[in-house]
């Protein structure tokens, strides 16, 4: 699960990157509105957290820009302009989300989950495959119960795999969704955590589709 | 007319100077007539005499003729006079003529009357040896009579007589007050119209005043943002003025707006940094500034709400459409709450438009409505309608009346009951400022509308606003 934070102030988006990559998000950040654009239209995020008052580039100008390019992440907007006029001005730029400055990173973190799941098509937030258990507030995997011990790469791998569960992923997709832009990325690595991944839950629930990626999908289940 | 306008002042002016010259014209015009015609009726009398007395003398050679032969000669001269003239010839030394004795000639007017004769009564001559004087005759009538001795004949048929012409005062005096009740009559008619031509020129004449009030009123009551029209070259630079005062405020709330919001975002990201810094860290330094902060948070929410209010106070006549600005509202709370699947309806007509900013319309209905897509279960319903002005508190041209109903959980009697005020959340467990109501109320108050809370229908919270409507 890819983020993109767009914050000018360098404090504040030092916070923002500390929160989410503690949530278990791969995080990249920008600090002005030229570099955010130009990062939200290469780079595949599930998330999109803007300011709007950015330097060189308008936080607006930068989302509708996005729109017309046809990106459709979720953004999240992050301002404090709170006035009600402002949240439909970022509405109708195409936001799908608001938060006044100063927030409570609890409340915001709520809001990316919320946007992550959506995005996905999960209503709920938590999401099941067969005996596994994703809570994704608390970010704790279940097996029939239990809780799982996961690494952060391993958390975040299961985690994507689970939002898009029954559908085959490839290994491109969970390279440009799982780690930070000036990762390694070597698709190697993805080999050895799904091999990691298989140790902790049944390991059929993880099927490799030759050539094509990896599913995951209920135990027993040979479709 | 109002006791203290321009309108009564050139009015009453023009009124006092009518009334005022018109009398004094008048009597000047009546005196000056009167002793024009006293002389004429003079001078007619004063120039009877002579020709009573020629024509007398041509028509008998030694005596006055019988009045039947000069009656109709008489009658003529007279004739030529505005007045009845009346003569006498009265012999004076008791000879017969043609054998009967002298009689006393006179006019047949006079009837068996004689003239009074001023001579008798003592009056003095004049240097032409005619006597003057106002007498009274035998029924009292005034005359003024001229008489003179003349005598006819020759030798030893020669007879003096008392010759008088005269005329009746009354007859003068009718003369001039038939004069007198015309000139009053056109004079009043004259002063009447007069009058009614002034109110007529004062009413034209300052017109463009009237419009231009009107047009004030317009753009208070927030249908105009100028003052437009051609008015008179007088009062084109105070529109000039007016415009360029109205622009100029205009220009002033919208900096006072654009520094209200540069500020609140130069302070609200280095709190947002300061609060997530000392949320990480237990330490009692790191809860005392989140602490701080949050208050600080709280105080700068607050006096930014006043300094917009406070900018908006004194701008005249915005007018919003309520329509536009909760369908926009709707559009961006319905992505907010996408998940929930609220059904958002809306009831709002064209013609009900709220005489203020739209800013401030849709802080209202923007806090509203997120309170109501917060925690309704599958539907938040919006009614705008104009009420008259009687129900609402008096003042203005109308009422607008905005309510927003959800079918949450809604309220209990006693969270109904308590006043809202700043900073109190109803329910602590769903997130938000805790200021949408208050902000509402505070907003709802500068318009000197009303923010109430009730239990709608279905059981959810009912949110209404009373609101100045514009016409």
């Amino acid at each position: 699960m890819r983020v993109l934070i767009v914050e000018d102030d360098r404090d504040l988006n030092r916070q923002l990157v500390s929160a989410l990559t503690d949530a278990g998000y791969a995080v990249d950040s920008a600090f002005d509105g030229e570099e955010g654009h130009f990062l939200g239209e290469t780079e595949p995020y599930d998330v999109v957290i803007l300011d709007t008052g950015l330097p060189k580039m308008d936080g607006i100008r930068v989302l509708e820009q996005w729109r017309r390019a046809d990106r459709k992440m979720p953004v999240i907007i992050l301002t404090a302009r709170d006035r009600w006029s402002d949240k439909v001005a970022g509405m109708d730029a195409g936001a799908d989300d608001y938060v006044s400055k100063p927030f409570h990173m609890q409340e915001l973190l709520a809001r990316v989950r919320a946007q992550m799941r959506r995005a996905s098509g999960h209503a709920r937030s938590d999401i099941e495959c067969g005996p596994l258990r994703l809570d994704t507030k608390t970010a704790r995997v279940t097996l029939n119960g239990q809780p799982i011990k996961l690494t952060s790469h391993e958390y975040r791998l299961l985690a994507y795999l689970l939002h898009h569960n029954e559908r085959v992923v490839s290994r491109t997709e969970l390279v440009e969704h799982l780690y930070e832009q000036d990762f390694d990325r070597d698709s190697n690595t993805i080999e050895v955590f799904i091999g990691r991944l298989r140790k902790k839950i049944p390991s059929d629930m993880i099927k490799t589709i030759r050539g094509l990626g990896y599913r995951l999908s209920q135990a027993g289940d040979e479709g | 007319m109002k006791a203290n306008s321009l309108a009564l002042r050139l009015f009453v002016t023009a009124a006092a100077w009518v009334l005022v010259v018109l009398p004094i014209a008048g009597w000047i015009i009546y005196t000056n007539h009167r002793i024009q015609v006293e002389e004429t009726f003079n001078d007619q009398i004063d120039r009877f005499l002579p020709t009573v007395i020629d024509i007398a003398e041509e028509k008998g050679a030694r005596g006055p003729v019988p009045p039947s032969d000069q009656v109709k000669s008489f009658r003529r001269a007279s004739a030529h006079s505005a007045w009845d003239l009346v003569w006498q010839f009265k012999p004076l030394d008791g000879k017969p003529l043609d054998g009967k004795p002298a009689e006393i000639m006179r006019a047949r007017p006079l009837g068996d009357k004689t003239l009074p004769l001023p001579r008798e009564h003592g009056v003095e001559p004049q240097e032409d040896e005619t006597y003057w004087a106002d007498l009274p005759d035998a029924d009292g009538q005034l005359m003024r009579v001229r008489e003179t001795i003349h005598q006819f004949g020759m030798g030893a048929d020669a007879q003096r007589y008392s010759v008088a012409v005269a005329g009746r005062l009354d007859d003068l005096k009718a003369t001039v007050a038939a004069f007198r009740s015309q000139l009053i009559y056109s004079l009043a008619l004259a002063g009447v119209g007069l009058l009614a031509a002034t109110l007529f020129q004062v009413r034209f004449g300052l017109f463009p005043l009237t419009r231009m009030e009107r047009a004030l009123a317009d753009i208070r009551s927030g249908k105009a943002t100028r003052l437009e029209g051609d008015l008179p070259s007088e009062i084109k630079p105070l529109q000039h003025e007016i415009n360029a005062l109205l622009k100029s405020n205009q220009e002033i709330v919208e900096r006072a707006r654009t520094h209200v919001g540069n500020l609140a975002h130069a302070l609200k990201t280095p709190l947002a940094v300061l609060i997530n810094e000392a949320r990480r860290d237990p330490s009692p330094l790191a809860q005392k500034v989140a602490e701080q902060a949050d208050t600080m948070t709280s105080q700068v929410n607050l006096y930014l709400d006043r300094a917009r209010m406070a900018a908006r106070i004194g701008v005249i006549g915005r007018v919003t459409e309520v329509g536009p600005v909760a369908e926009s509202l709707v559009r961006a709370l319905d992505r907010i709450y996408r998940d929930k699947e609220l059904a958002y309806s809306l009831d709002c007509p064209d013609a009900v438009r709220f005489l203020g900013e739209r800013q401030d319309l849709e802080e209202m209905l923007g806090n509203l409505l997120d309170n109501a897509s917060k925690w309704a279960r599958s539907r938040v319903h919006v009614v705008a309608a104009a009420k008259s002005a009687d129900q609402g508190n008096g003042a203005g041209p109308g009422w607008l009346e905005i309510r927003v109903e959800d079918d949450g959980p809604g309220l209990t009697p006693e969270q109904l009951a308590e006043p809202i005020t700043r900073g109190r959340r109803l329910d602590e467990t769903k997130p938000g400022s805790g200021l949408g109501h208050s902000i509402v109320s505070d907003l709802a108050y500068s318009y000197n509308g009303r923010f109430e809370l009730a239990r709608a229908d279905g059981g959810g919270l009912s949110a209404r606003l009373t609101l100045p409507l514009a016409i």
